[in-house]
């Protein structure tokens, strides 16, 4: 656009009540747990509030619970995030841009669905589908395969399972317009040469959507590190602290046992290692502007 | 659509919530004729005694005292939900309730935070304070000398079994195990001759909480030995005793050899209130560690009405570990109420306790809670004497009976109890490993004052 | 043409749709068993069709303290907060499109940045620093919060789809002597109808799936939305739990985010703008 101005201060001005929301509900937080992390605040027990230096980041790389929290954040991640949302998203998309209409448009809708449906409901839904009498072993059985308490069992599995369920819709979407984008005749002069469609899913389609899974790696795994509620309603990070992930073990930490300044330094890291991807992903933004 | 209308609706959507927020914001203020009083909701919706309880007191004293209101908030959560629900609470002067429902064992840690306010000045001159025992009246004194919140009863824990049960495994009605040994051996017997009952339950790990550490872990380790816990001498928190590994393997053993409930269950947070309302009056389950407050959903006015169950469980004592004196264990607790520092109407937040504690409410909330009289009036009067076949029993094992430490920490001991419990039930550790995580937490949550019993 | 090429594509077509049709079966299972339950009176776990089908499990929870209060919790909070979002992001929109600044280009990567930040993490500092300014357990603060959560995203997406609006018909407006706000109001956001009925949907979609705001920041049970009550309804799950009212609850709880989402579908003409729109 050719036109655009200065708009001088007062053009500015409109800025200010997200400006100040901002400040005020997000940076101010961000700072309050900054200092948070440094101290030993209580929920019960104690009345005074002390800075305490790093103890409480000692604390966690000593504590065996918290490293289990840390693998566990990674198995869900990488579960649900990288192999699930991320490969089952593009294999829908592929999938739909071949299939005829109706099928596409059911399958559309079933997944959209899962993804539009409250963090709650889907918790509940995938809870009654993962218990021991639920609809999972209902199948199993018919199958002749051996059941389990997928819950009690393999709760990680469940929860990662869950996840994928609920998140593959956005993946879908963002691969099927990167799909859409590609141009046909390119595909087409790929088909006349008799690339079988194997290859010329990995030769042509793949590196001309390498943007867009860069894009959607970042956001599924930024997104998959605060999810809360879904493991929360589910398993309550059990049995033991098999489901226990950063966020959970946080919310454990700070409210069940009441040690508020631990639970904010795990939220802290929490915080910097998604800083960490939030830069990477503005870094692949930047290239591709 | 218009091409202006989302505008339109965004800004009526603004003028709508403007109003409605300042309406809310008026709302949850608090007015000095109101007393909030905050208590646990039970998660099983059918359950309702303390609820009706409480607003046939609200009536009685919304009549007394004209013009004044009683505004109860019930949180309907598990234990541990609901501790950190009101904690929360009492923490902003805007949110406190006038009157909390707390569990003894929080009681020290709460006054430490600086959450409830002394009582003192107004039991000085309430008459009825004499009435209380003894033990009743420190339940909620602090390490300061002051009384910090006045108990509505206290209860007892031992075994609740299943007569029918005990008969088709060929096993004594009159049952009194002496041993921990003999309560396995029971359990074991009821496995192999009466498949399709869960032959024993011990509330155990972290989701049950507090329920699993006093009602499962602490009836045993208390009969391991003199202060098995907290070394009252010395002042400091034991650790790596063998008690503590013994009632761990106890744990573990009736997982392992699967005599409990399966773990998933076992593990619930619910699982009292489904001890309560299915497995016992539904003949699911044999041999019960449980407290004296059972039977308060099987009377006519709570939520499972159970008329046959005086004839079909029996009741017994703990066993200590060997038969060692006094042959048995039991331990105590119970519930206050007590006025949050940051209440801003103490003085009519004392009215509704006294309200509460007239005798004839006293003795009502005795027999519909199915507590244990803490009130010498209480104690005497023949309702209460003739309200369960149970009280005598349970009141009869006062003499045997534990407080837990009075400490502030307890709590977060408890919480490292729990995870032990846990532990060994899934079997994701062994007794030792698990005592020994346990004695490690120790050291963080009590610092210097750990005592090793090894 | 000749044959074989197209009998390929039959096949090819159909063993596509089967393959599709099978990973849509087990997407769809849960929410089969969701619509099942409802109107099942001995709902279990399992899905399974119900033998004599009943409206009851609505009319169980159709309570003013099941339903109709969190509802009309959730839509006050969300509505209220959505509103605020979608002011704010708009008016800030405007002059990060329309003005050029140095300004403009580290600000947008922030609010970017922001966008990512997991809003879980900073959930317990936001509960302390509630409780401190006396926000705690409002709607209005938590409404402030929840509007705050979504609004580097409702920027990011606003002006995005201002900078679609051409110019031309502002600078005439200019020249008739309106103002900047005059001009935004009038013929700005009028033209961008689409941009901002999308941002006021999915903020408001977001906002009323969202538990652990609420679930933090607000305490007393008649303030709670329906996100939280429903996980009260849920969690305390025992023995006997009524899982068919719990499903029905949830269809009501779930319909006005499913309507609205079909709503912005429709007027995108597909489902797929968002995805496009994310991908900036």
């Amino acid at each position: 656009m050719s036109t655009l101005r200065r708009g001088g201060r007062l053009g500015w001005l409109p800025l200010a009540p997200a400006v100040v929301l901002l400040l005020v509900f997000l940076a101010g937080p961000i700072a309050y747990c900054v200092y948070i992390a440094f101290t030993n605040m209580q929920l019960t027990g104690s009345s005074s509030t002390d800075f305490v230096g790093f103890a409480n980041f000692r604390r966690a790389f000593a504590d065996p619970v918290f490293r289990n929290a840390v693998w566990l954040t990674l198995v869900f991640t990488v579960i649900s995030s990288l192999i699930g949302q991320n490969s089952l998203g593009l294999l829908l998309a592929t999938l739909m841009r071949r299939a005829s209409k109706p099928v596409r448009s059911l399958t559309g809708a079933f997944v959209i669905a899962a993804w539009v449906l409250p963090e709650i409901v889907a918790a509940f839904l995938l809870y009654a589908f993962f218990r021991r009498e639920g609809t999972l072993n209902a199948i199993l059985d018919w199958l002749h395969l051996p059941s389990q308490n997928w819950l009690y069992t393999l709760p990680i599995v469940a929860v990662s399972f869950a996840n994928v369920w609920r998140g593959t819709a956005f993946s879908m979407l963002i691969y099927s317009a990167a799909l859409a984008e590609i141009p046909q005749d390119i595909t087409e002069a790929a088909e006349m040469d008799g690339a079988s469609g194997l290859r010329r899913f990995w030769h042509i389609t793949l590196p001309m959507i390498r943007r867009s899974i860069a894009t959607n790696l970042m956001l599924n795994t930024l997104q998959t590190l605060s999810v809360f509620g879904l493991i929360w309603a589910m398993t309550r990070g059990g049995p033991g602290n098999r489901s226990e992930t950063l966020p959970v073990f946080m919310y454990d930490q700070a409210f069940n046992k009441s040690l508020i300044g631990y639970g904010t330094a795990v939220a802290l890291l929490l915080l910097l290692i998604s800083s960490l991807f939030s830069v990477v992903y503005l870094r692949l933004l930047k290239t591709e502007v | 659509m218009r091409p202006t209308a989302p505008l339109i609706l965004a800004a009526a959507a603004t003028v709508l919530a403007a109003g409605s927020l300042t309406a809310c914001s008026s709302g949850s203020g608090s007015s000095p004729d109101t007393v909030k009083i905050a208590y646990q909701r039970s998660t099983n919706n059918k359950v309702l005694v303390m609820d009706n309880y409480l607003e046939a007191v609200k009536k009685d004293f919304e009549k007394a005292n004209p013009g004044k209101k009683v505004k109860l908030i019930p949180i309907q959560a598990d234990e541990n939900a609901y501790y950190t629900k009101i904690q929360q609470m009492m923490r902003s002067s805007k949110t406190a309730p006038d009157l909390v429902y707390e569990d003894t064992f929080l009681i020290n840690s709460d006054i430490k935070s600086g959450y409830l306010a002394p009582i003192d000045k107004y039991l000085a001159k309430w008459p009825s304070w004499d009435q209380f025992l003894p033990t009743a009246k420190t339940a909620a004194k602090a390490q300061d000398g002051k009384t910090y919140g006045v108990p509505d009863g206290t209860d007892t824990r031992g075994i609740w079994f299943n007569k029918e049960i005990f008969k088709k495994a060929g096993l004594p009605v009159d049952w009194q195990p002496k041993s921990w040994a003999e309560i396995l051996d029971a359990a074991r017997t009821i496995k192999q001759k009466v498949p399709g009952t869960i032959p024993l339950n011990i509330y155990t790990g972290k989701g049950p909480g507090e329920a699993a550490v006093m009602q499962g872990f602490e009836m045993l380790l208390y009969g391991t030995g003199t202060d098995p816990l907290y070394d009252t001498a010395s002042r400091k928190w034991v650790a790596g005793s063998k008690g503590f590994k013994d009632s761990l393997g106890f744990v573990n053993t009736v997982f392992s050899e699967k005599l409990g409930p399966q773990q998933s269950d076992a593990l619930d947070p619910n699982v009292g209130t489904q001890v309560q309302t299915d497995w016992l009056p539904n003949g699911k389950l044999a041999i019960d560690i449980d407290g004296s407050w059972m039977g308060n959903q099987w009377l006519p006015t709570g939520g499972k009405p159970w008329p046959e169950w005086s004839t079909v469980l029996g009741q017994t004592a703990m066993p200590t570990q060997n038969g060692q004196a006094p042959g048995k264990v039991s331990m105590s607790g119970g519930w206050i109420y007590s006025i949050p520092a940051k209440s801003k109407n103490q003085d009519l937040a004392w009215k509704m306790i006294e309200q509460l504690q007239t005798k004839e409410n006293a003795v009502k909330w005795t027999v519909q809670g199915a507590q244990i009289a803490v009130r010498k009036d209480v104690a005497a009067d023949p309702g209460y004497l003739k309200s369960s076949p149970g009280v005598d029993f349970f009141t009869g094992l006062v003499q045997y009976t534990h407080y837990r430490p009075a400490l502030p920490v307890y709590p977060q001991i408890s919480t490292a109890i729990g995870e032990a419990m846990e532990a060994v039930t899934t079997g994701d550790a062994k007794p030792d490993g698990a005592a020994k995580t346990y004695d490690d937490a120790l050291k963080t949550i009590a610092g210097d004052a750990v005592v090793n019993k090894g | 043409m000749p044959r074989a090429p197209r009998n390929r594509h039959t096949t090819e077509r159909l063993a596509t749709d089967v393959a599709l049709l099978v990973l849509a079966a087990a997407f769809a299972l849960p929410l089969i068993w969701l619509v099942l339950s409802s109107v099942d009176p001995v709902a279990g776990l399992r899905v399974h069709l119900p033998e004599s089908p009943t409206l009851d499990n609505f009319s169980g929870v159709l309570t003013e303290e099941i339903t109709f209060r969190p509802m009309l919790n959730s839509l006050i909070l969300c509505g209220g907060a959505t509103a605020l979002t979608v002011a704010a992001s708009a008016l800030a929109a405007y002059p990060l499109s329309r003005y050029r600044s140095r300004f403009n280009r580290p600000f947008l990567l922030t609010v970017l940045f922001t966008t990512c930040l997991p809003i879980t993490a900073i959930m317990v500092p936001v509960y302390g620093l509630f409780v401190q300014t006396n926000l705690i357990d409002t709607t209005y603060g938590t409404a402030l919060f929840l509007s705050t959560s979504q609004l580097p995203f409702g920027i990011w997406l606003m002006k995005n789809f201002m900078d679609g609006v051409p110019m031309v018909l502002e600078e005439a407006a200019r020249t008739d002597g309106a103002t900047g706000m005059q001009t935004l109001t009038r013929i700005v956001l009028p033209l961008m109808g689409p941009g901002v009925t999308v941002v006021t949907i999915f903020s408001f979609i977001m906002m009323w799936g969202n538990f652990f705001v609420p679930f933090m920041l607000l305490l007393t049970p008649e303030q709670l939305p329906a996100s939280v009550s429903i996980f009260n309804f849920f969690g305390n799950r025992t023995g006997q739990v009524a899982f068919g009212e719990l499903a029905a609850f949830s269809m009501i709880y779930s319909t006005p985010v499913v309507l609205l989402y079909v709503l912005i579908a429709r007027r995108l003409g597909s489902g797929f703008a968002l995805g496009g729109a994310v991908k900036g």
